[in-house]
């Protein structure tokens, strides 16, 4: 969006408090979703639950297409459609609630580094894995992809999702990484973020913020979605304080408000 | 003393080692690290590969990008993050992530997007140091590589067009400047009095941010307000850098010696030769006879006085 629209947006989001009939759109959740896109729908579950915002989850086939900015979760609250987590933080915050006000300058900083290191290690990792692994893309990400369509509409819709996240590899230099490679990398990412958290219950010590959002998005996901092989999730199994984080959070949040999914297995 | 490991960058400009953010990036971790780097500086030879630079050389191994190179170099125990605590080294990888998420697509388009930028300074810049046919090419091909970088991650689809996403990106490089200035603050480095990687990636974008003399500076600007990021690409510099701009390391007292060895024998040679002419010349009949060269005077001034006499 350009600058003048953004603050338009913002200046119309600040004007109404937050509806009731917020709801968040995703793709279906049984048998298309993909894990990328299912991590940044938690992310943004986690991060309205935080800020006590109500919202509705809504699974439909086409929620990446009507998306604004082609990706996934988009909130529809008012007459407003905002996609992404940071556009949504920002769009929250426009209406007065916010996580991380108590921060100061530095925490901010911080802050906003962990995020992008999520993103551009935990993110494309995941990404890698979905599009660029034969044999994850054999066996899953093309059969979850194209499900609601009919052929040839599924194949090729899958195909030319798979050949827009290949160039996006390559441009950042991830094309020619094995998977070994992403793997080590996603470990090094999980080993930050552990030695970060500490013994902390979150991130920034008492309240949980966007990043601690954010990392239960990715963690949880990867922890309790079935691929071809558990590897990247024993990566994530081997810091245990991760794994406590993710449990606290989910207890904390989604359970008692009776919204349970699978639930992480203690290992 | 460790062989040598041979690094084949892009050289310097502007009061910098090197122009390239990823050479300088790998330079400095060497200096901070105590590495012992010989800096080849691509020319216009044919010799080594202008590919994938920066490349480290070893006798076994080439190893290629930077995050590679010093993962190399710490594990041949030249480590420059040895005093910092466990947070700090996950700071530092959340920060660099930052940097290469939030800095580098301005960095990229400042250098080589930019139409006054690129056609005016990047591209002579870089095509005076390839070698002919490989010099129209090659700034090109760069040139479009950065631009696919930039619309592929920042654009929004389905219009991947540039000039929606460039008030972003710049935006996003101003925000990441001041996070980084609010990080350092009045200390000397990120991560008190020693430097370490979060330095030597930090140093190695922002430096040529700084120095470069570009038409378009809309991010430099922004740069030179804060003073303790210049402050700080300054002292690197001034520390690290003053006696190696050409790439050459600091000198030694052996160096000293050697130069002055070299300089005495390359004098040897030159009276030798001078000699080997003037013996020459005074067997020729046509010429009339020419006084000998006097001796008392030191072999530089007597060289230099010969030469005059000898000239046409």
């Amino acid at each position: 969006m350009s600058l003048v629209a953004e603050a338009f947006v913002s200046q119309i989001a600040a004007a109404e408090p937050w509806p009731e009939n917020a709801t968040l759109y995703q793709q279906l959740k049984g048998e298309q979703i993909l894990l990328s896109d299912n991590a940044a729908s938690l992310a943004v579950q986690a991060f309205l639950q935080m800020c006590n915002l109500p919202i509705k989850v809504v699974c439909r086939a086409n929620a990446e297409y009507m998306s604004p900015s082609g990706k996934v979760p988009f909130i529809h609250v008012g007459n407003q459609v905002v996609s992404e987590l940071g556009p949504i933080v920002q769009f929250v915050k426009a209406k007065g609630h916010s996580l991380s006000d108590g921060l100061d300058e530095v925490q901010k900083a911080e802050m906003k580094a962990y995020m992008e290191l999520v993103n551009n290690m935990l993110l494309t990792a995941e990404l890698y894995l979905q599009w660029c692994d034969e044999a994850t893309v054999g066996e899953i990400t093309h059969a979850r992809y194209g499900s609601p369509y009919p052929w040839p509409l599924n194949h090729i819709l899958a195909y030319q999702k798979q050949w827009e996240v290949k160039r996006k590899m390559k441009a950042i230099g991830w094309g020619n990484k094995t998977l070994d490679q992403v793997l080590e990398d996603v470990d090094q990412c999980c080993q930050a973020l552990s030695q970060r958290l500490g013994t902390q219950p979150y991130f920034f010590n008492k309240q949980p913020t966007e990043l601690d959002a954010l990392v239960f998005g990715h963690l949880y996901t990867i922890l309790t979605t079935q691929l071809t092989n558990d590897e990247l999730s024993e990566k994530v199994k081997n810091y245990s304080n991760l794994l406590a984080f993710c449990r606290r959070i989910e207890q904390h949040y989604f359970e008692d408000r009776g919204k349970g999914s699978s639930s992480i297995k203690s290992s | 003393m460790a062989a040598p490991f041979e690094l084949s960058c892009w050289g310097g400009g502007w009061g910098l080692p090197s122009v390239h953010s990823e050479s300088l990036v790998v330079m400095a971790y060497a200096k901070f690290s105590g590495a012992p780097l010989k800096v080849n500086v691509i020319d216009k030879t044919w010799r080594g590969s202008r590919g994938d630079v920066p490349i480290l050389t070893t006798e076994d191994n080439i190893v290629s990008q930077p995050a590679k190179i010093l993962n190399f170099l710490r594990k041949q125990k030249y480590n420059a993050d040895y005093e910092l605590s466990a947070k700090q080294g996950a700071d530092t990888l959340a920060y660099i992530a930052l940097i290469e998420e939030k800095l580098l697509p301005a960095v990229l388009h400042t250098f080589w997007v930019e139409s006054d930028n690129y056609f005016s300074v990047t591209k002579p810049w870089f095509a005076s140091r390839i070698p002919f046919p490989l010099s129209l090419i090659l700034p090109g091909r760069i040139s479009k590589g950065a631009l696919n970088r930039i619309l592929l991650t920042r654009g929004e689809p389905p219009l991947y067009h540039l000039r929606e996403v460039e008030a972003q990106i710049y935006r996003d490089a101003k925000e990441c400047l001041n996070l980084l200035s609010n990080r350092l603050g009045t200390s000397q480095f990120f991560f008190g009095d020693t430097p370490s990687t979060l330095d030597a990636y930090v140093f190695g974008f922002l430096a040529p941010l700084y120095k470069v003399r570009f038409p378009k500076v809309q991010l430099q600007e922004h740069l030179k307000q804060l003073s303790n990021l210049c402050r700080f690409c300054d002292d690197i510099l001034n520390s690290y850098f003053r006696l190696s701009l050409g790439g050459i390391s600091p000198a030694g007292q052996e160096t000293v010696d050697a130069n002055l060895q070299k300089l005495t024998q390359l004098v040897n040679k030159e009276s030798n030769l001078i000699e080997k002419m003037d013996d020459n010349l005074r067997q020729s009949p046509q010429l009339p006879p020419r006084k000998l060269p006097t001796l008392k005077l030191t072999p530089a001034e007597e060289e230099s006085n010969s030469l005059q006499r000898l000239s046409p």
